[in-house]
């Protein structure tokens, strides 16, 4: 019996054997993490000599989560920074997959171009933009003032509302690329014969836009629209070196504030517990997103 | 000895049986082609004699012994696959001697082997390059030279010629039926197209729906069909079937369709009043000025014969003339069918019940 | 008629062009400046309007970076040895499980392919805070193979999934013609799959590396002076000079450099292996 085994037993325990490594290791390093994660949120953890005390405190820390003014505001900030750099990077991001699917737009260099911004470090990135926004002698201040669209500099990052935005910006600028390759795989899925017979039909290329293109791409902007919230709501480096939350806590965004709570003030159980609240938001739009890819299964495998 | 058996084989996936109780005796070097529109159970029936799929229930038997628990390998087969599923990173000659590579032979010896079966199957010029660089007729002989090089008990080939254009699966047939000849290795082949099987089988199992309908000779299946499914399926043109009532005629039993009457074969298994269904086969069908009216619809000459399609009280009917037959369309005329040529079926189960039990 | 489908057509291609030229300098402007900026002297930025004279243009700011920060060679090896780990890791136990979880009917292989890809796309923070306790209590702190395998938390899903979706369109004929060759699943695995499968593992490794090499969060918290990575070196560097714009951006130039080509060199392996990726299930 052991030593025959027939082809389909032979692969399905040998797969057992090929999937065992790597799960054992997302094991030890996600779910285990993630599972004392949501129990650090509901003990109040103190380190003592470089020891860690954990005392029950039960749902005390989100008792003090949903009456603490900061996160209240980085609950809402967070909130306003996600639904905005989603519509604009979704926006953008398909304007350019539309471009670029043109056969004007085909050539390789405008991939270079996309994968650019994509590729440099989030951290290089904040530092180059640190250098553009410079309230003395940065560029942008330079070419606004020339352009004539603003009369004295700016100080970019130095109000509440304007550091935000300008944070939202930069982040913008980042993200683009990506969401704008995701569109352009889904217009590329999209069957030539249903321009061509819009076309003969007779529909102009808003016609054609409206009631080709964009119900056959509506899943890949659900797609974009969801992995573009999970993305936002990941940013942190660039808060780290542009802002560090200031001025005024207007861009502690809640990533932010439980690596802050956690890693400055020390507040473990609270961090965990703010950091519990990122992680319920991801998974649920991760659920989605799965959700989302579903119905394209069906449809491609039929 | 049987060299291959299967007894009482089924196979289902979830609620779907593809395969119903099969059962099938392959004799020793003998070149049997499982037949069947797509979707009959053939290709898995294969795939179950090969090792690559378990079946549900059944033994399958090599040699008199049960080798349901063995892998492909260990049951000695060689299989050729319908896209041939050449190695596409290796040369035409690692192709050929992977499977020699796999059992631990040494270099030499498997270069040596792999020389033999290239000369022999012309791939010889051929043996350094990849498969994207070679004609479909080309990857096609890799294939079968991949299987050659094992010396297999058993050559399986799964609709190998399918991605062949006409003129070149044609030859590969001749050059299969010869292989086989010259080689006596048993071999099963699945396909769908008829012709293909007749040509080049020494027996036929014919399949549907799960289940073998006929199992035997060429001449069998097309001569003498066990169900009315087998008599569609096999020969080209169709078969031409026409429902009638059994009546007692002048000279014994008769089937009467519409105005026309048709002797029935002797020995019919039927009762005056049955309903029945018969066949014809289009070179048994003869214009004659007397026998069932019929009218010419289309006349479609091929070179070496002509199909004629006539319209009668059963419905349309195809007569193959030899020669050029000089007919006009709309014409009348008349047909008759010598009653030992004519098939007759059950209507409800489907099986023969009259015709000819000679060959 | 045929008239104005003509002009129509000129419109859409001028706007076309338009589009295309207002993309391109909204893309590249930064970067463009970016390289710019790192090779002029601090005279000639902080001019209105930057003085950009042959005269202006100098090595100098790489030369300083160089000394005054000692600690960016320091990094970029740092860097190096971890995202190679962590790429090298994430490939060796991603691509098995990929391929299991693609073709050997494994059972719920649909649900744990899922929920690998949930997974990776966590924020950091959510597994941060339990992992920088045990690798404290472990003393494996400021360790770069300590981050190196932290890393995989997001290299190995990205992995298993670009690899998973490459595989689930091999031709089965291929295996079942290896499994009739004599090859067993890991011997069908190591010498038919791997070799075929050189370019979306060329996609994923150069993903996998790119990641690790500009991964920040971990980083902060799981490392001091011994183990840090380029992205902290040159977020301290910006802190510590940010008035020596020049030396700033030339820090910030040569820590992108590397993976800035890599993604250059295989930019249409991230794009399949990627994007496409991430619209099919």
């Amino acid at each position: 019996m052991r030593a025959f085994q027939t082809y389909e037993r032979r692969r399905r325990s040998a797969g057992a054997a090929f999937v065992a490594p790597a799960l054992a290791v997302l094991a030890l390093i996600l779910a285990y993490p993630i599972l004392d994660s949501i129990w650090l949120a509901l003990q109040r953890v103190t380190l003592k000599a470089g020891q860690v005390e954990r005392t029950w405190v039960g749902a005390e820390n989100f008792h003090r989560l949903f009456n603490d003014e900061t996160a209240l505001r980085a609950i809402f900030n967070t909130a306003y920074f996600s639904i905005a750099e989603v519509v604009l990077v979704v926006g953008i991001g398909l304007g350019v997959a539309l471009l670029l699917n043109n056969a004007m737009g085909r050539s390789g260099f405008f991939r270079v171009v996309l994968v650019i911004p994509w590729a440099i470090a989030p951290v290089a990135n904040a530092v180059l933009w640190k250098w553009i926004l410079n309230a003395n002698y940065g560029v942008l201040n330079g070419v606004l003032t020339s352009l004539g669209l603003i009369e004295h500099n700016q100080v970019w990052l130095g109000t509440p509302t304007m550091a935000l935005n300008v944070l939202l910006l930069v982040d913008v600028w980042k993200s683009i690329p990506f969401v704008a390759l995701l569109m352009l795989a889904g217009l590329q899925q999209v069957p030539k014969v249903l321009y061509r017979a819009a076309y003969m039909d007779g529909a102009g290329s808003f016609q054609t836009f409206v009631h080709i293109t964009l119900p056959s791409i509506k899943t890949a902007i659900a797609i974009a629209v969801v992995l573009q919230t999970i993305w936002s709501l990941r940013v942190f480096d660039l808060i780290f070196v542009l802002t560090r939350g200031g001025p005024a806590d207007a861009t502690v965004l809640l990533n932010f504030l439980a690596y802050r709570v956690t890693f400055n003030f020390l507040d473990l159980g609270y961090g965990a517990a703010i950091a519990n609240l990122v992680f319920a938001a991801t998974f649920i739009l991760a659920i989605i997103y799965i959700w989302l890819l579903k119905p394209r299964r069906r449809v491609a495998a039929s | 000895m049987p060299q291959v058996e299967l007894r009482n084989i089924s196979k289902s996936f979830g609620s779907v049986t593809v395969c119903h109780d099969v059962n099938l005796i392959i004799e020793d070097r003998a070149f049997v082609t499982l037949l069947g529109p797509s979707g009959c159970g053939k290709t898995t029936t294969l795939n179950m004699l090969a090792g690559l799929e378990d079946p549900s229930a059944g033994d399958i038997l090599m040699d008199g012994q049960r080798v349901n628990e063995r892998s492909p390998v260990d049951r000695d087969v060689a299989m050729v696959f319908q896209n041939y599923a050449l190695y596409p990173h290796m040369t035409v000659a690692e192709n050929i001697g992977f499977t020699l590579r796999m059992r631990h032979m040494g270099r030499g010896e498997i270069r040596r082997r792999v020389e033999e079966v290239a000369r022999s199957l012309e791939l010889g010029p051929l043996l350094d390059r990849l498969p994207a660089q070679l004609s479909g007729g080309q990857q096609q002989r890799v294939a079968i030279g991949r299987a050659l090089v094992r010396e297999p008990r058993v050559f399986l080939f799964d609709e190998p010629f399918s991605n062949l254009d006409a003129s070149l699966r044609i030859r590969m047939r001749a050059e299969v039926k010869e292989l086989h000849q010259r080689l006596g290795v048993t071999s099963i082949f699945v396909t769908h197209d008829q012709e293909e099987a007749m040509s080049i089988s020494d027996q036929i199992a014919v399949m549907s729906k799960g289940r073998i309908e006929q199992f035997g000779t060429p001449e069998e299946v097309y001569a003498r069909p066990a169900t009315r499914t087998v008599a569609a399926f096999i020969g080209n043109p169709q078969i031409d079937l026409a429902s009638g009532r059994v009546e007692h005629g002048a000279d014994g039993l008769i089937c009467r369709v519409g105005e026309a009457e048709l002797a029935l074969p002797a020995g019919t298994e039927a009762v005056a009043g049955q309903a029945v269904e018969v066949g014809v086969r289009s070179e048994h069908v003869q214009l004659s000025d007397t026998g069932a009216a019929a009218r010419v619809r289309l006349v479609q000459p091929v070179g070496p014969a002509t199909h004629v399609t006539l319209d009668w009280a059963g419905g349309t009917l195809t007569a193959t003339l030899p020669g050029i037959a000089r007919l006009a369309a709309g014409s009348a005329t008349a047909f008759a069918i010598a009653p030992e040529n004519l098939l007759v079926f059950d209507p409800d189960s489907g099986k023969r019940i009259g015709g000819r039990t000679d060959a | 008629m045929s008239f104005a489908a003509r002009r129509t057509g000129l419109a859409t291609r001028l706007g076309v062009l338009l589009g295309l030229g207002v993309f391109l300098v909204w893309s590249l402007a930064p970067v463009v400046w970016l390289v710019l900026s790192s090779f002029l002297t601090q005279r000639a930025l902080i001019a209105q309007p930057p003085d950009l004279a042959p005269a202006s243009f100098t090595l100098q700011n790489f030369v300083a970076v160089m000394q005054s920060a000692a600690s960016l060679g320091h990094g970029m090896l740092n860097s190096f040895i971890v995202a190679s780990f962590s790429t090298a890791l994430a490939l060796a136990l991603g691509a098995p499980a990929a391929y299991a979880l693609a073709r050997l009917s494994l059972p719920r292989a649909n649900v744990i392919s899922f929920m690998i890809l949930a997974t990776q796309m966590l924020p950091g923070i959510a597994i941060a805070i339990p992992l920088f306790i045990v690798i404290t209590r472990l003393g494996l702190i400021d360790n770069v193979w300590t981050l190196g395998l932290v890393y995989l938390s997001f290299n190995l899903p990205i992995v298993i999934w670009i690899l998973r979706g490459f595989f689930l369109g091999i031709p089965q004929g291929l295996e079942r013609a290896a499994a009739v060759d004599g090859a067993g699943p890991v011997r069908t695995f190591r010498y038919i799959i791997l070799p075929i499968s050189i370019p979306p593992l060329a996609a994923a490794a150069v993903f996998a590396f790119i990641e690790a090499w500009n991964e920040f969060f971990f980083a902060l918290i799981l490392t001091r002076k011994s183990a840090e990575t380029v992205p902290l070196v040159v977020a301290q560097f910006a802190g510590q000079y940010q008035t020596v714009f020049g030396q700033m951006m030339a820090a910030a130039l040569i820590s992108v450099a590397p993976v800035i080509l890599l993604a250059i060199i295989f930019k249409d392996q991230i794009v399949r292996g990627f994007a496409d990726g991430m619209m099919k299930g």
